[in-house]
């Protein structure tokens, strides 16, 4: 009876031990979790220098995007774009120091995504199925969140005592309410003119930032930002 | 706080854009090919604009001052006659604009014509498992206007009324229906189409899907000389693998032609068998030869279906003539003479290019030139630049047995 008794404790350690460790485990994962994004370290420069490259490429898009969509609305379409609309997000990157300034871009990288989907939507019902527009439109919509991800993860990464970046709520920004079609050709010109502007700045505060966070002092381990 | 929520309630939501200081009347229409529209400008009157001072333009294209009235001091109107059809599919931008150039306000009118009644609808089904329609638009087929088609079926004496949904094979014009097919029982099928115009709606054609079917080309076409017969080939293939699994008979026609021709030509009475001589064929050519199906019977159906795609073209030669025979019967002397001098200038040329002098002058050296000439007549007919199937010659047939 003894003997049965203390073969029964060793079984009972090992199983608090193993469930010890997978509340660890647990605590560990939800905490470097943001709004769904599964957030693993990476070094300094190479996670920022990914993100420098796909904001590069994404800018590179815009600058044809916003051409093909100009296109696309007819003659005297350019006098759109320099038209000013309330509520689109402005192309201007804010904060004194670089947490502040990564959570810019976080928030205005989220910012435009409304209003890319808002500009895919209309565009669907104004140009022609096969018309290259709205594929463009797409793929900007999808790397921009991926970009968005991106920074989130970095920014966790670099500056993990500070808040998570919240989720953008319904603002100033906020996609405007149904337009006629003149309306609905200016304000996807001001959106993707403004988006292209946006992506120009990030390209080169990524630049800075890098120089100016990553240094041979800031302890890294690997990340994979999962988006 | 509830007083603030209804001022809130009875505030109009309005567009909250900085650039709209005036609205055009009409927004948006759309309008007749050919019909004349008259629109209005109105700018709001604390802008202190004049409406003298304003001025329209037309995808980008300024509107001469005739065309304009002046309704008020605030108010402009503009009247087009005889409209073209719309640019772009998103309208055509009507400006109004400042002294300065700037943007007051904007419509986009959509100007084209209401549909015609499609035309042309033909379906097929391939193994009895989907449908496939296509169409034309009735008229020029040219509206200005999106226009959009629905294909619509059901079946004839039961059934609801459905849409296709799958517009998206890449072709204009054509639906597809992949699945739930119902059979040895009629459909009837129509397109509609429509715009901002108008609609109109084809005739309905009524069939069965047994009635339509085609299948896939004949696979395995193989091409091969018969025997040293120099004016004729053998054409082989397999069935389309889909029917086995029907009982019914298939049909097959072959076409071939010239490497250097366009012009086919067409064996149709092969009936049901899977493979074909041809015959009367010129000696020493490479042909091209394609097979297809059709498939007779299905379910005990007596009637014909659709004929599948060609195959794949597939290549062949027939053997030349032995050149020693040529002209061996029944010479004529003068060219017996001429083409044996040619033949030994060619052979001469050779042997100072290849050989080491005359000196090892024998038959046999006369045997390697005709083979080496065989192999470069081979290689200048070679339809490898057309990545076609080149049928090998086998050893047998070649000259004095000699490997190239």
């Amino acid at each position: 009876m003894s003997g049965h008794v203390k073969n029964m404790c060793p079984q009972l350690t090992i199983s608090q031990a193993a469930r010890t460790l997978l509340s660890l485990l647990l605590v560990a994962a939800i905490d470097s979790v943001s709004a769904g994004v599964v957030c693993r370290k990476q070094p300094c420069g190479s996670s920022l220098q990914r993100s420098l490259k796909l904001t590069k490429l994404i800018h590179k898009e815009s600058v044809d995007l916003l051409k093909t969509y100009k296109l696309s609305q007819g003659d005297m379409s350019e006098l759109f774009c320099q038209m000013s609309i309330n509520n689109v997000p402005d192309p201007n990157i804010s904060g004194l120091d670089p947490s502040e300034r990564m959570l810019s871009i976080y928030s205005h990288c989220k910012a435009f995504l409304p209003h890319l989907k808002r500009v895919t939507e209309q565009q669907t019902d104004l140009q022609p199925p096969s018309s290259s527009l709205l594929s463009k439109l797409s793929t900007a919509h999808n790397r921009t969140n991926g970009l968005a991800n991106q920074i989130n993860c970095i920014y966790q990464t670099l500056f993990p005592n500070l808040p998570i970046p919240p989720e953008p709520v319904d603002g100033p920004t906020s996609v405007p309410p149904s337009q006629n079609v003149f309306q609905q050709k200016v304000y996807g010109c001001v959106v993707l003119k403004r988006f292209k502007e946006f992506l120009s700045r990030v390209t080169r505060e990524l630049r800075t930032l890098k120089s100016q966070v990553c240094t041979r002092r800031t302890p890294f381990a690997d990340t994979n930002a999962l988006f | 706080m509830i007083s603030m929520l209804c001022l809130m309630l009875f505030v109009p939501r309005v567009f909250s854009s900085s650039t709209q200081v005036a609205v055009i009347f009409p927004q948006d229409p759309a309008l007749w090919m050919g019909s004349s529209l008259t629109a209005t400008c109105t700018v709001s009157p604390e802008r202190g604009l004049h409406a003298n001072t304003m001025y329209w333009t037309l995808n980008g294209k300024r509107l001469p001052s005739s065309t304009y009235g002046l309704l008020s001091t605030n108010g402009l109107s503009v009247t087009l006659h005889r409209l073209n059809g719309s640019q772009q599919q998103s309208g055509d931008n009507l400006v109004c604009h400042s002294r300065d150039g700037h943007v007051l306000a904007g419509s986009c009118l959509y100007v084209g014509m209401p549909p015609e009644k499609p035309v042309n609808l033909t379906c097929w089904s391939r193994n009895t498992k989907d449908l496939s329609c296509k169409w034309t638009p009735g008229g020029r087929g040219e509206t200005f206007i999106k226009t959009k088609y629905t294909l619509k079926y059901k079946l004839r004496w039961y059934g609801r009324e459905r849409e296709c949904e799958d517009y998206s094979t890449g072709k204009r014009y054509t639906c597809y229906i992949p699945r739930d097919l119902a059979l040895f029982t009629p459909y009837e099928i129509w397109v509609e189409a429509s715009n901002q115009l108008g609609t109109a709606t084809s005739d309905v054609i009524t069939l069965d899907i047994l009635d339509v079917v085609t299948t896939d080309p004949p696979d395995n076409v193989h091409v091969s000389r018969v025997g040293e017969l120099e004016d004729q080939l053998t054409v082989r293939w397999g069935s389309p693998p889909a029917l086995k699994d029907f009982l019914f008979q298939a049909k097959y026609q072959i076409r071939y032609r010239l490497e250097d021709s366009t012009e086919w030509k067409l064996v149709d009475d092969v009936g049901n068998q899977t493979s074909c001589r041809l015959a009367g064929l010129r000696e020493g050519t490479v042909y091209f030869v394609q097979v297809r199906c059709n498939p007779v019977g299905i379910y005990g159906s007596r009637k014909a279906g659709i004929w599948s795609d060609w195959s794949h073209p597939t290549a062949a030669s027939t053997p030349h003539s032995e050149p020693l025979q040529s002209g061996s019967c029944d010479p004529k002397s003068g060219e017996q003479n001429s083409t044996l001098r040619r033949e030994l200038k060619q052979f001469f040329g050779w042997v100072r290019k290849h050989a080491c002098g005359c000196s090892g002058m024998s038959i046999k050296l006369y045997d390697q030139w005709r083979v080496w000439l065989q192999k470069s007549h081979k290689t200048r007919n070679h339809v490898g630049k057309n990545n076609i199937p080149f049928i090998s010659v086998p050893a047998q047939h070649r000259l004095h047995g000699y490997a190239p």
